[in-house]
């Protein structure tokens, strides 16, 4: 009643005293004990009485003969074990079987190894499992010794004794002197029944587990400690070691043989298989532990091999081979959350891909150049013109193409993460990363990309909803995203954004503010504070047109022959002005660029009438501002009347033209018409002298006057596509055309990519401007913390200007000294390391 | 194998025969194993158990006891069961003997 007195050391006293009486012989006992035990191994139990044998165990117990009947069980089932129960194993194991290892194996067929081995693997178990049942019978009879006797004196219960005399007569013991034990040979048949199972061939799964089972019952010592099974301790170790060395062949091999998709498949339908064995042969244990062996030997071994291979991941990518690549994203993802072939090989891909993009993009701007280059040396000039106006087009063209190929890139690579690599962090960070730097390296990519959304602003939305719209706005940004110098992209949109807003190219103004207010969101308020000052120029110009025209109807003067005036007042901070006077310089002579132009441009009084009149409405309205004509930017609308031809009307055409083009053609006007005799001419000299329009400009729009077919007022004589000094021009009475308006094109006008001088004043401006950014931001900090070492205002310059653009450590310390020199700053001579003062 | 009854029928030595609930005498883990029906022994067949070192006297309170304990199994503050001083010391061996 163990509620009363729980069973102890100090109690079993008394109930030996109490005993004393009933007399105990002790061999008599054992002999009851032994003859029950014989039964029981022979599963003959069935006429024993439990409590009997109960009864005689708990009396040697009590007789203080624990110690002495313990060693006699031992030494019963060691011998029962020793001799019965392995002589029987042994019988069932044939001769090749014994010897453990290779050579027993080469010996029979894989049939005969496979039946062989079963037939041991069953004897194997069918012994254990009778073991198991016996040592449970003898255990529960012999309850009394285990709870009292082993107990006290610390010794394993008769039952782990057992199974440990089990792996001592069983297992460990050798088949015959000098020959391997049974364990050895238990590990080698399992081991050799899985490779039969890998190679595919059908073997008892049943009995195998059974075997395991019984290792994982086995324990190293008799103390039983949980990490010591036998299982563990020496099954385990074999076989991971076996289906290491299986899988590193059968890898090798098979990145020898086949491809890489293949492989893959392969390599999951190992892990698979190998799992699924664990459960079904093995121990669960066991399923983290080949898993990381197949993961090692067939994965992150091979990983570089795998990606590298003919097949690998470049040629996946090249034919959108998405379930392979999700398949080696998977295999790498097991091994390594990071990824690092995997990505590594991406961006590999990603850079080459960009590189012959970006080399295309060069070989097609360069190659009409040379050719170009090459007329040049014909010396036929006007080749050369021509040859060279194709070039811009097609170098635009190849900026289009650019933009779009990387474009497309992107969106392959996106298509790419989100179908094969499960839109996995790392990977499209790297992936983004590798873009940046193919965007990056290419030099032209802030001007291709602003020539993109000029060329989308012009011509790309026409028709198109406004769905198709945000998605082009979409891509331009997405680009925009990784470019590294965001100020040159600024000063590219800011010159192209220019040219559409004055010469009313753009298809809508509202896709163009739209446009800013994504740029506004992506690249921050102050790199859309310009363009957004230019959208309000425009706003407040056209107000000022307004109030201009109703400043001059309410004057009174209403002259019919008055010119009327539209008028852009731009802010010259704001706009980048220099851009059409660049563009304008390209082909001049050079003595012309120094001297600006549009001051000396002379207006015929009709016109400079309104101009004045303009001037002082404006200076009424805002004192103290200065206009300045930017005629080269302007046009205008004629109304031309041509004499009548035989026996027709005059014809009356609108005409829509250039300021300078409109400069020249009034001058004809002015020359007496003389329908008798030669018509009135002007040298190109007269004309320049008369309208002082700069070489180069008078030189483009008398050629849309005179040598382009459809708008040809003027006749030239000599008769050529060259406007050269000393050409004599003069009004074409025959001038025919059957549309009513007509617009005079004026050669490159457009937004085009820049030639190298262009580009180079560019980089030049660019440069200046980079160094007052950086000049400002060094200022800047060190105005707020008066001290600074050098390294510290580097690393702070570098991180307040990275919004913008990169710049380079050599920039940033020519600016310091250029600050030191202007007594903005100064060194500090007692510090430590180089540092410097603000000077207030 | 023998069929698993609801009650089970102990004996002492001087042949008093106490027919009891299975669940009650399997309070003792030696009884529960006894009528284990995996083990073979012949106990667990025929479903009988002879106790040869129990007399009636000490075999009826063992009983008693196993319907005390089941009967209170889940209660709190639980009256001691009333035992016969003369039958301490053989009740306490029972109590060793059969480990409950």
């Amino acid at each position: 009643m163990a509620v009363v007195i729980p069973a102890g050391h100090s109690k079993t006293n008394i109930f030996k005293q109490g005993l004393n009486g009933a007399d105990v012989d002790f061999d008599h006992t054992w002999q009851v004990l032994e003859g029950a035990f014989k039964e029981i191994h022979t599963k003959n139990a069935s006429a024993l009485s439990f409590e009997e044998l109960y009864r005689n165990a708990y009396k040697i117990v009590l007789k203080k003969k624990g110690e002495e009947l313990y060693n006699r069980v031992a030494q019963f089932e060691e011998t029962w074990l020793g001799q019965t129960v392995r002589g029987d194993i042994v019988k069932n194991l044939s001769a090749p079987l014994m010897l453990a290892d290779g050579t027993g194996r080469a010996l029979a067929t894989q049939t005969e190894r496979r039946q062989a081995g079963e037939k041991f693997l069953k004897s194997l178990k069918g012994a254990w499992e009778d073991h198991q049942v016996c040592m449970g019978m003898l255990t529960d009879v012999l309850m009394y010794l285990d709870r009292v006797y082993c107990t006290d004196y610390r010794h394993p219960s008769i039952f782990a004794k057992s199974m440990g005399l089990f792996r001592d007569q069983i297992l460990r013991t050798p088949v015959k002197p000098g020959m391997a034990t049974l364990l050895q040979i238990l590990t080698s048949i399992i081991l050799d029944q899985i490779a039969m199972d890998r190679d595919g061939e059908a073997v008892d799964q049943f009995i195998i587990k059974s075997n395991v089972y019984m290792l994982e019952g086995l324990y190293e010592s008799d103390q039983e400690v949980e990490d010591e099974k036998l299982y563990l301790r020496s099954f385990e170790v074999d076989f991971l070691r076996s289906s290491a060395e299986f899988y590193r062949e059968e890898g090798e091999s098979l990145l020898r043989e086949s491809d890489a998709g293949t492989y893959c498949r392969h390599a999951k339908k190992r892990i698979d298989e190998e799992n699924g064995r664990c459960r079904s042969m093995l121990s669960e244990a066991t399923t983290q532990k080949i898993q990381r062996v197949v993961e090692d030997e067939l994965i992150r071994h091979k990983m570089k091999g795998l990606i590298e291979m003919d097949t690998g991941v470049a040629h996946m990518v090249e034919n959108d081979k998405f379930a392979d690549l999700n398949l080696v994203f998977d295999l790498e993802a097991r091994v390594d959350p990071k990824k690092p072939e995997l990505t590594k090989a991406m961006q590999k891909i990603i850079m080459e891909m960009g590189t012959s993009i970006n080399n295309n993009a060069i070989a097609a701007s360069q190659a009409p150049a040379q050719a170009s280059a090459a007329d040049e040396g014909d010396d036929s000039k006007e080749k050369a013109k021509a040859g060279s106006a194709k070039a811009i087009n097609q170098q635009t063209a190849a900026a289009l193409k650019w933009v779009e190929e990387i474009l497309a890139l992107k969106d392959r690579f996106d298509h790419v993460t989100k179908v094969s690599f499960t839109s996995d962090q790392m990977v499209s960070t790297s992936i983004n990363r590798s873009m940046a730097d193919v965007i990056n390296t290419f030099a032209r990519g802030s001007e291709y990309i602003s020539l993109f959304i000029d060329d989308n602003m012009k011509k790309g939305i026409k028709n198109k909803s406004e769905v198709e719209i945000d998605a082009t706005l979409d891509k331009s940004i997405t680009i925009l995203r990784y470019l590294g110098d965001k100020d040159v992209f600024e000063t590219y949109y800011k010159k192209h954004l220019c040219k559409r807003l004055l010469l009313s190219k753009s298809q809508s103004l509202d896709v163009e503010k739209q446009m800013i207010s994504r740029m506004k969101i992506e690249l921050g308020n102050s790199f859309t504070l310009k363009l957004e000052a230019m959208f309000k120029d425009m706003t407040l110009s056209e107000e000022l047109t307004n109030g201009y025209r109703n400043h001059v109807k309410n004057l009174g003067d209403v002259d019919p022959q008055r010119v009327d005036l539209g008028i852009n007042v731009l802010t010259a901070m704001t706009w980048p002005l220099e851009a059409f006077k660049g563009a304008s310089d390209q082909h001049s002579d050079g003595n012309d660029s120094s001297r600006p132009q549009s001051q000396h441009v002379i207006f015929p009084p009709s016109i400079d009438r309104v101009r004045l009149g303009f001037e002082r409405f404006y200076s009424d309205k805002h004192s103290g501002r200065k206009l300045t004509w930017q005629s080269n930017m302007g046009d205008a609308d004629l109304k031309a009347t041509f004499p009548r031809s035989k026996g027709g009307k005059p014809r009356t055409h609108d005409i829509n033209c250039s300021t300078y083009a409109m400069l020249i053609l009034l001058l004809f006007n002015d020359l007496p018409s003389d329908q008798t005799g030669p018509p009135a001419s002007l040298s190109v000299e007269e004309i320049q002298a008369r309208t002082n329009i700069p070489w180069n400009d008078l030189k483009r729009n008398l050629q849309s006057l005179a040598v382009a077919p459809k708008t040809r007022f003027l006749v030239k004589e000599p008769m050529s596509r060259d406007i050269k000094a000393g050409d004599v021009f003069s009004y074409n009475e025959g001038f025919k055309s059957e549309f009513i308006k007509i617009k005079v094109g004026v050669v490159s006008a457009g937004n085009k990519v820049e030639g190298d001088r262009e580009r180079k004043e560019t980089e030049k401006r660019n440069n200046d401007s980079r160094g007052f950014a950086v000049e400002a931001a060094v200022v800047r900090i060190m105005k707020q913390r008066k001290e600074l070492p050098h390294a510290q205002l580097l690393t702070e310059t570098l991180t307040q200007l990275s919004a913008q653009f990169k710049p380079d450590v050599g920039m940033i310390k020519k600016r310091i000294e250029s600050l030191i020199e202007r007594e903005y700053l100064e060194r500090l001579d007692d510090a430590p390391v180089p540092a410097y003062r603000y000077l207030a | 194998m023998a069929s698993q009854t609801d009650y089970v029928t102990l004996i002492s030595n001087d042949d008093f025969s106490f027919v009891v609930q299975r669940s009650a005498a399997c309070i003792s883990p030696a009884i529960r194993k006894m009528l284990d029906p995996q083990s073979m022994f012949m106990e667990a067949k025929t479903n009988t158990i002879r106790f040869d070192n129990f007399n009636a006297l000490v075999l009826e309170k063992v009983c008693e006891y196993f319907y005390y304990n089941e009967r209170n199994k889940d209660a709190r503050d639980v009256p001691d069961p009333e035992l016969p001083t003369e039958l301490v010391l053989e009740l306490l061996m029972a109590g060793d003997y059969l480990d409950c």
